[in-house]
């Protein structure tokens, strides 16, 4: 059989040439439309008359005073008749209260004629303790109304292990964070957390949407539809509601409706709908309900570690991929594959490292060998945890926008000149790591120098 | 040139922009289309269709956009709409995939007498649409995996496995390993 490479590069190679046939009725058709289009926008962006009234100095100055006099006014008016609740007042509370409960619903359906659409439909309940952690318990439907697969969940207080325990299938998963990820779950409200969904919405666009009467409490309701809260994405849509006691000040219903378009932004091609209700604020609590239960011996399960993103971790990641296959990979996707937790990906992860040759991972395949296939992932998971940290760091990187790129494809350890992998910390500054895998702060200019460097 | 630049001239209107983004990537859409749809026909069509598009929607454009992913993404969304709308992928079986391989009866035909892609093109078309499609977004538009999951709002395990059963099944059908 010809080797998997051969294949992807006959694929790669693969190359159809337009003919001038369609190359001219495209560009004929494009052309046009581009032209109707820019008419349509050039109209939109005509001066209007209040563009030409607000050039004249004077009305500038009519119009700053009318400004402040009714800024004075609405105030005034804001002051008298306004609820007075305030949402910062509602997170200031939420931080007095030691152990809340409350029901949960979560929603994904896609657009039902896709071919490969997905619905996934979840319910449960939630225990937060601030002094014991959290214990969840998750049903999930069958979408053709078959049986429901249970879930229970137990997080740490301290947020750094979780354990997801499924008895049906006797499987349990315990995943392990490290400190800088469990803050990083928890800012960005992953726990189910009124106080993350909270911060979030105090830190957007957000108003109040009046009161309302929900089984049978008064509440008054705040609304944010700023696209930022859901990742910035720009084809999605977002539409959030926090709905408060008016008596006690504290969160009686959060509603999240999201929506997806396609790349034309001309339909929906995904939705999700999320709603935490019945809360139950300062219950009392007893530490054994948020212990996990003994995880009976007949139970297979993995172990999963979350290692820190930071730049020491990816160098160590870039050591261990020597140490594992003799060289660099050649692109940070190849590393990706062990950042998977489920089979298929540490499938991919296996396959690596078994076709190395190298000391390191001869001695693992050696480990592995006679292991479960649950102990097998867990070892595996465990020994690449570096490379695993290295994944997360360029992904993150490129998730925030910092311009990472990676240089592995060509760059070896001899180089110790030439520019490995890279990111931005600031609008002045990149951060380098070289061949060597020593690291230092350079400037842009100075990176596009050592860019030129790189074989082509 | 530099594609942030095209689109920053291509979002003020410019027609030459429009044309210089549809020169350098014509080719490499035209080349996934034929992949997902095995009809130079339909491909042809579906990069008409997006490239039309495309041009009047300077004002939704990101400056800071991919542009290859953005419209490789664009062909691979409106072919799978296609194939939807034609039901090909249920009708198709593996007995059937030889008669759909490369359809086409117009010039481009000679352009792509390579007998090594001829192959390759009625093994992909014997492909599950789902991995053909990931396979052609991988390889031929070079989006990485990441990307593409974000791009299909499916986890990027699942796009890895669909991926590599789908260059795995493309080997062994290259091979005539698989019987029908």
């Amino acid at each position: 059989m010809r080797p998997l490479k051969d294949t992807e590069k006959l694929i790669k190679k693969s190359h159809i040439k337009a003919g001038s046939d369609l190359h001219q009725r495209t560009i004929n058709d494009a052309l046009q439309a581009q032209a109707e289009s820019n008419k349509k926008n050039s109209a939109l962006l005509q001066p209007n008359i209040w563009r030409i009234i607000m050039k004249s100095p004077i009305t500038k100055l009519v119009t700053a005073a009318v400004v402040i006099i009714a800024c004075v006014i609405g105030l005034s008016l804001w002051r008298t008749t306004g609820s007075g609740i305030a949402l910062a007042d509602v997170l200031a509370r939420i931080e007095q209260v030691k152990a809340f409960r409350s029901q949960w619903s979560d929603q994904w359906n896609e657009d039902p004629n896709k071919p490969y659409s997905f619905y996934y439909e979840t319910r449960g309940t939630f225990l937060q303790s601030q002094e014991y952690g959290i214990k969840s318990k998750i049903e999930q439907l069958d979408p053709n109304g078959g049986e429901s697969t249970f879930k229970e969940v137990y997080r740490s207080p301290d947020r750094k292990t979780l354990i997801v325990i499924t008895p049906k299938q006797k499987k349990y998963w315990r995943v392990e964070f490290d400190d800088s990820w469990s803050e990083q779950l928890q800012e960005q409200g992953q726990e189910r957390d009124p106080r993350a969904f909270l911060k979030r919405i105090l830190k957007y666009k957000y108003e109040s949407l009046g009161r309302a009467t929900i089984d049978g409490i008064e509440v008054e309701g705040f609304q944010t539809t700023d696209p930022n809260y859901l990742d910035n994405d720009p084809n999605s849509q977002v539409d959030v509601k926090m709905w408060v006691d008016v008596k006690t000040r504290l969160p009686v219903r959060y509603e999240e409706a999201c929506a997806w378009f396609d790349q034309m932004r001309d339909k929906i091609i995904k939705r999700a709908h999320f709603v935490m209700h019945d809360f139950q604020w300062d219950v009392p609590v007893d530490a054994a309900e948020f212990e996990p239960p003994v995880i009976p011996d007949d139970y297979t399960g993995t172990v999963v570690k979350w290692p820190a993103i930071n730049e020491e971790n990816a160098i160590q990641g870039l050591k261990q991929c020597l140490e594992f296959f003799g060289k660099y990979p050649e692109s940070i996707t190849e590393c990706g594959v062990f950042l998977f937790k489920r089979l298929a990906g540490s499938d991919l992860a296996l396959r690596s490292v078994e076709k190395s040759e190298t000391p390191a991972a001869m001695r693992l395949k050696e480990e592995l060998k006679g292991l479960s296939e649950d102990d097998k992932v867990t070892r595996l998971s465990d020994a690449t945890t570096p490379i695993r940290s290295l994944a997360r760091f360029y992904f993150e990187h490129e998730w925030d926008k910092k311009d990472p790129a990676y240089y592995g494809k060509t760059v070896t350890p001899k180089d110790a000149d030439k520019v490995l992998m890279r990111w931005k910390v600031s609008d002045n500054d990149y951060r380098v790591i070289y061949g060597d895998l020593h690291a230092e702060t350079v400037t842009p200019e100075k990176l596009a120098e050592l860019e030129k460097l790189l074989p082509k | 040139m530099n594609d942030k630049f095209l689109i920053w001239q291509f979002k003020r209107g410019s027609s030459k922009a429009l044309c210089r983004i549809y020169v350098k990537y014509e080719d490499i859409m035209l080349t996934m289309a034929v992949s997902l749809l095995n009809d130079v026909n339909a491909a042809e069509d579906v990069v008409h269709d997006v490239f039309v598009s495309f041009a009047q929607s300077a004002a939704k454009i990101s400056p800071n956009g991919n542009l290859r992913g953005y419209l490789t993404t664009c062909v691979a969304n409106l072919a799978r709409d296609r194939i939807r709308a034609q039901h090909w992928q249920e009708k198709v079986g593996l007995d059937d995939t030889e008669s759909i391989c490369l359809k086409s009866n117009g010039p481009l035909q000679t352009l792509i007498d390579d007998e090594q892609f001829r192959q390759l093109n009625c093994a992909m078309a014997k492909l599950p649409y789902e991995q053909r499609e990931v396979v052609t977004l991988h390889l031929q538009a070079g989006m990485t995996f990441e990307a593409i999951a974000l791009s299909q709002d499916i986890s990027i395990n699942t796009i890895q496995s669909r991926y590599r059963y789908g260059i795995e099944k493309l080997r062994s059908f290259l091979d005539g390993e698989v019987e029908k």
